[in-house]
């Protein structure tokens, strides 16, 4: 379970986020929507560590990420989390396996790669450069790295957005279907997405107030 | 680790084709201008000490002692046997040792000398010449390697130091010297008679200059018993003039090791500007090497913040950095190394030419200590880096 309570995030003096409290139960998919610039990616950063908010508090299965140090909260990223990134974060020059591979580095175990790439229809791609492939492909790509370790919790910054409709939904489709029993959180501005999650939470209408999903 | 570090070289193989480059450079430079410089240094050394003084014909002192030691230049005449005889009789010398340079065998010098001229050296197969013989040879490890010549093979030696037309009396190897990495590896050795016997057409007109050298040495090698002899003998026979054959010959009498030591001194002037040359090289390069890895790390940031938004830490992505210009600096200094080995094998014939043999075997510690320094200077930016990395990390702020 993701709990976050009282958060808030500036940047440069702006306020990007300001929520004061939000649950996330463990097992379950959501999808939050929002316009631009709402504070989506930001969330998500900080549930992931990348980010730590000025005030309030996130737990992850109880444990307050803000209270650990850098050093913990990547390795809790690398054990436990699987980021899909809105720019996929690829290394172009490199291969489809390389990619997956990279998280090794860490002692994560990659052995089910091939499984994963084929369930997401791309493992004939395995040994193609990332720079060859279409965006779908490298949306792909980036939800075989973030799922290849089994994480509990898949966080997801707009998945589809460098995507056509009919392939983001494609998209989509796989990600909850692989994502089942963990915790998915997807932000998108998109709204026809929707019916492939338990849950839907539109941010635009909670800045500053309470949300129970 | 290693097999991404290789895998993430291979996507950067421009820039890092460059940085071997400007490493192989320089430390190619250094170690081969170091090696060059020690060796001859020490092979004109370890040739210099072992006579008291050398007297031959008048003209060049540098000639004379170059060619009679080193084998190098042409002799600068002749002067008579007798000489030789009568240092023999004189009880301030120990040992009076003739030397002659005439013939060629396959482009290898043939030097006509006593057994006693080889004192010093090992011989690897066979016998050394026997003084009261005539005809018989030990040729030089490289002589015999060159030419397949193996002890009991009849050699035919041709008119001239460098080149001529054949002789009709063959020589006889009875022994072939260890190898000794320094000219006399390529050098055969016979008797003075021989050499004499070779050149003796009976009073019949030659077509040759140096047919009547019947009696003549080029040079004759002279060891005292004390050094203050040398100076008396270098005094007695300096300016000396002989007649022989109804010829007149004038003498001149030097003392080697002084030779040797002018002889370095102007060699170490010109390893001086090597040295200098060198090190100009070295410091653009180590200004071109950290420019090169600088620029390298700065186009890895963004595959290295990549790395750490999905949860690379920065211990291992230094990690990774540190490994991969490891291997860049090793495998371009081993390269260096064994261009500058090449180089040595290329040089051969010219330093041969100034009486020193090139081993390429030989690795002086300096070398060592230069490459070592060219691995540091080429992993060193990186660590720097890497450092300067993990203290700015982003997601550390």
């Amino acid at each position: 379970m993701i709990c976050i309570k009282g958060v808030s995030k500036k940047f440069k003096n702006e306020t990007a986020i300001d929520y004061t409290d939000m649950t996330f139960e463990g097992g379950k998919s959501y999808i939050l929507l929002g316009a631009s610039g709402c504070g989506k990616s930001t969330l998500l950063n900080m549930i992931a560590g990348i980010l730590s908010p000025e005030k309030g508090e996130i737990t992850v299965d109880g444990v307050d990420i803000t209270k650990i140090t850098q050093k913990e909260r990547d390795l809790m990223r690398i054990k436990r989390i699987g980021y899909i990134f809105q720019d996929f974060k690829l290394i172009t020059e490199m291969t489809v396996i390389d990619n997956i591979n990279i998280l090794r580095l860490e002692g994560v175990d990659t052995s089910r790669a091939d499984e994963v790439l084929k369930s997401l229809d791309i493992l004939d791609k395995k040994n193609k450069r990332v720079k060859n492939l279409s965006g779908g492909e490298r949306q792909r790509v980036a939800i075989a790295r973030a799922i290849v370790k089994s994480p509990d919790i898949i966080l997801a910054d707009e998945p589809t957005g460098n995507l056509n409709f009919a392939i983001g939904e494609a998209v989509i489709k796989q990600l909850t279907e692989v994502a089942k029993g963990k915790t998915l959180i997807a932000v998108t501005h998109d709204d026809r997405l929707c019916k492939y999650f338990d849950y839907v939470i539109d941010m635009n209408e909670m800045t500053g107030g309470r949300y129970d999903a | 680790m290693l097999k991404f570090a290789l895998k993430n070289m291979g996507i950067k193989k421009v820039q890092i084709i460059l940085i071997v480059i400007s490493i192989v450079i320089s430390a190619g430079v250094g170690v081969l201008a170091f090696n060059v410089s020690s060796q001859v240094s020490d092979g004109i050394e370890s040739n210099a000490g072992y006579y008291s003084l050398i007297i031959g014909p008048a003209g060049s002192k540098t000639q004379l002692a170059m060619n009679s030691m080193y084998f190098t230049d042409e002799p600068l005449g002749t002067i008579p046997y007798s000489v030789v005889n009568e240092l023999l009789a004189d009880n301030r010398v120990t040992s009076a040792i003739p030397y002659a340079m005439a013939d060629n065998y396959n482009g290898s010098r043939v030097i006509g000398t006593t057994s006693a001229f080889l004192k010093e050296k090992a011989l690897g197969s066979g016998n050394m010449i026997d003084d009261k013989s005539t005809c018989q040879a030990v040729v030089g490890s490289s002589v015999a390697k060159q030419n397949g010549l193996k002890v009991g093979d009849v050699i035919y030696t041709s008119h001239s130091a460098t080149e001529g037309s054949e002789h009709n009396k063959g020589i006889t190897v009875v022994g072939i010297l260890e190898e000794t990495f320094s000219v006399y590896d390529k050098v055969v050795f016979t008797q003075i008679q021989t050499l004499w016997e070779m050149h003796d057409h009976g009073g019949e007109e030659s077509e040759h200059e140096d047919e009547h050298m019947h009696g003549t040495v080029c040079a004759i090698l002279v060891n005292t018993k004390n050094p203050s002899y040398a100076m008396q003998l270098t005094n007695e026979y300096d300016g000396k003039v002989m007649e022989h054959d109804s010829e007149s010959f004038t003498l001149q009498a030097v003392e080697p090791m002084q030779i040797v030591r002018d002889v370095l001194s102007d060699a170490d002037d010109t390893k001086y500007i090597v040295f200098v040359l060198c090190a100009i090289i070295l410091i653009m390069n180590i200004i071109v090497i950290s420019i090169i890895t600088l620029l390298n790390m700065y186009h890895s940031a963004k595959e290295i913040s990549l790395m750490r938004l999905i949860g690379i830490s920065m211990k291992k992505i230094n990690l990774l950095y540190i490994i991969q210009n490891s291997i860049i600096g090793l495998v371009s200094t081993v390269i260096a190394f064994i261009v500058s080995r090449l180089c040595l094998v290329l040089m051969g014939d010219y330093v041969a030419s100034m009486g020193v043999v090139l081993n390429t075997s030989k690795v002086y510690l300096p070398e060592i200590l230069i490459l070592v320094g060219i691995f540091l200077i080429s992993v060193i930016p990186t660590v720097i880096c890497t450092f300067v990395m993990a203290k700015r990390d982003s997601l550390a702020e």
